[in-house]
């Protein structure tokens, strides 16, 4: 098995020194009239590049942008699109994080692109492979509330945001994204909801172009869902699994028909794993049939902890894959 | 009802008591101070000096609001699971992680055996009280929530890492009644975010306040009550209080079909908007409230704490809740 190092998908946008302050700082300044909505732009440019470099210098293969600049997972998309306004918070899953929600008063619509522009810059500004990370519209749509009679009911909506992520996927791939790496958490809380995911994902899939077709579910056990996710129109998996004591079982007895992203490193939490422990997960699945590559990635997005300790997990990926070609070799 | 246990305790409250659930913004002297501190330009003595005026700023001004239930305000937290994990064994206090837009905390990491080294918020609930002739809660953060918002690194699971905090935070609340405190707030924001370990924080609610003389209240905020509700009542305490503006009273709903069984601080205005709520506009909601439940239950405050806002709007909005609770009570006192 051919192991490559990921991030998942956010990085923090603050830290402890000042440099990795300036966004907050930048945010309050502008709020008190004192700078203005291009000085957080430059800001939040800034943060980005920060986020790149600290990604490569652990040693990634795969980097994000960091999603330096979303306000949240749910609002930075619908919040750009037609027939949306965006109310109060909510809290996201069982994170202490806070989303704003959407509120659908008419049929969504893409008027412009959502994330190309941030795609652009980090391609611009990175040397490693840049995955695209868009939040997928089953998600949306559960994290949304309808007005009375905005858009004809929950399966219109969803139709509506799978339409304008579609087109997305399309302008990113034109763009020269070549991973795209939709996330669907929301699917592990209402698996029976699978169907609905199939059908949005194969209209994204339709539009992808030359770009792989990444599916991130997480926050929940994906070992129920494993096999009917193999069949998923995507070009890779990435699962959480940190929530499921069978999961590495699971993938080591059935195998993979995709290529996997392994979150076996947890994303919410500090303690750091054992090395040891973690690659032996790895030479169980790499005795999987079929594991080809595989990327070893944290669980879900590193947002979740405090720099300091974000940075220490990429650079424990590395240490884990280390340990893990040693016993290969 | 639990308007008889207030009364054994020697509390005595109007229709409609008026409270604010915790935290109020800190005057800018305050702030200064904070950040002075911070740069090590003034010692710790200066900055309580700054906390204890603040404090007193805030009880005088609920005192001329006529709020009927003070708080101190928090004027010494930063914020309320790291101002415990720094004043209690076993934790280290970890890096900024952001909360939801540009607002961040320190959030702890469970390092150690958590251990209470003695009374923390004792000395400022005697202050505030001192301060007043009104009673002023006793304020906590619970332990399923200081679990749930810290890191976990010297404890195999959840549930084990929150009952000793549960064991640890019962000793802070034996110090407020024997201080004096009557009316003990113990937080639990958290509690209903995963629904699945809702018995975990009923089991450690019971470490908490099994047996122990005082009216408790628990603030519970911002998460899916459709998944708790009406499990969450099994929490042993005798008051919720309860974000409601914010999603649009939709829980009045859930209790028209199960019927709510404990007293509510019933939040009428929304902490995350700037705009100050009409005076009609809370008593509407108050009606509303009416509605579904009795109104010896209901007691009358903000959604959440109100430190996210100016001082000018916290108190608007603190003068608007108590003017229509006041007026509500005039109307339906004689009903």
């Amino acid at each position: 098995m051919e192991l490559l190092l990921a991030n998942h998908s956010s990085y923090p946008r603050i830290g402890d020194d000042a440099d990795q302050q300036l966004l907050r700082r930048t945010i309050t300044q502008r709020d008190k009239g004192e700078k203005n909505d291009a000085d957080v732009r430059a800001a939040e440019a800034h943060l980005t590049e920060l986020a790149l470099a600290e990604q490569s210098a652990a040693g990634l293969q795969v980097v994000t942008d960091g999603l330096i600049r979303w306000y949240d997972p749910i609002s930075h998309l619908t919040g750009k699109l037609a027939g949306v306004r965006i109310n109060g918070l909510l809290r996201f899953f069982d994170t202490n994080c806070y989303f704003r929600q959407p509120v659908v008063h008419a049929k969504p619509q893409r008027g412009e692109p959502l994330l190309v522009e941030e795609f652009t810059f980090a391609k611009a500004h990175s040397s490693r492979p840049v995955k695209v990370v868009l939040t997928g519209p089953y998600t949306l749509a559960r994290h949304s509330v309808e007005e009375k009679g905005g858009a004809g009911g929950f399966a219109k909506v969803l139709e509506a945001f799978t339409a304008a992520l579609a087109e997305e996927v399309a302008a990113l791939a034109a763009a020269g994204a070549d991973l795209i790496q939709v996330e669907e958490p929301s699917l592990l809380k209402q698996p029976e909801d699978y169907p609905a995911v199939e059908q949005n994902l194969a209209a994204l899939a339709a539009r992808k172009g030359s770009a792989q077709l990444a599916l991130a579910v997480y926050f929940g056990d994906p070992a129920p869902l494993y096999d009917k996710l193999q069949t998923l129109p995507v070009d890779l998996l990435v699962l959480d699994f940190t929530y499921s004591p069978s999961l590495v079982e699971t993938v080591a007895t059935r195998g993979t028909a995709k290529t996997l992203g392994l979150g076996l490193v947890d994303g919410r939490n500090t303690r750091l794993e054992d090395a040891s422990g973690v690659a032996r997960q790895l030479e169980k699945i790499a005795k999987a049939r079929n594991p080809g590559r595989a990327y070893l990635n944290p669980s879900c997005g590193l947002e979740y902890l405090p720099r300091d300790r974000a940075q220490l997990k990429l650079h424990h990926l590395a240490a884990i894959q280390r340990v893990f070609l040693g016993r290969a070799a | 009802m639990s308007r008889a246990k207030l009364q054994r305790l020697g509390i005595n409250l109007p229709l409609f008591p008026t409270t604010s659930v915790g935290s109020f913004p800190k005057p800018d002297f305050l702030m200064k101070a904070r950040g002075e501190f911070a740069k090590k330009l003034i010692s710790r003595a200066e900055l309580e000096k700054a906390e204890r005026q603040a404090t007193e700023f805030w009880i005088c001004k609920q005192e001329e609001l006529g709020v009927d239930v003070l708080v101190d305000g928090e004027m010494y937290r930063g914020d309320m699971v790291a101002y415990f994990a720094d004043n209690l064994e076993g934790f280290e206090i970890g890096g900024l992680v952001r909360s939801y837009g540009n607002r961040y905390y320190h959030k702890p990491i469970i390092t150690g055996e958590v251990r209470w080294k003695g009374p923390i918020t004792v000395d400022w609930w005697k202050y505030a009280q001192s301060l007043t002739r009104k009673p002023v809660k006793g304020m906590l953060t619970g332990p399923y929530t200081v679990m749930d918002w810290s890191f976990i690194e010297s404890y195999p699971d959840r549930r084990a890492a929150t009952l000793p905090l549960a064991r640890e935070i019962r000793k802070e609340v034996e110090a407020l009644i024997q201080a004096g405190a009557k009316i003990i707030q113990i937080d639990e924001p958290a509690v209903s975010v995963r629904p699945e370990e809702l018995p975990v924080a009923i089991e450690a609610m019971h470490v908490v306040t099994d047996g122990l003389p005082a009216y408790f209240i628990t603030h519970i905020c911002y998460g899916a009550f459709e998944h708790i509700y009406p499990d969450m009542l099994n929490l042993p305490v005798d008051n919720f209080d309860l974000e409601m503006s914010n999603s649009g009273l939709d829980m009045l709903a859930l209790f028209q079909k199960q019927r709510y069984t404990k007293d509510i601080s019933f939040g009428v205005v929304d902490v995350h908007t700037h705009l100050v709520e009409a005076e009609p506009v809370v008593e509407q909601r108050l009606r509303q409230a009416l509605e579904t439940l009795p109104k010896e239950a209901i007691w009358v405050d903000p959604d959440c704490g109100l430190k996210t806002r100016t001082v000018d709007e916290a108190i608007a909005k603190m003068q608007a809740l108590v003017r229509a609770a006041q007026a509500l009570r005039t109307v339906t006192s004689d009903q």
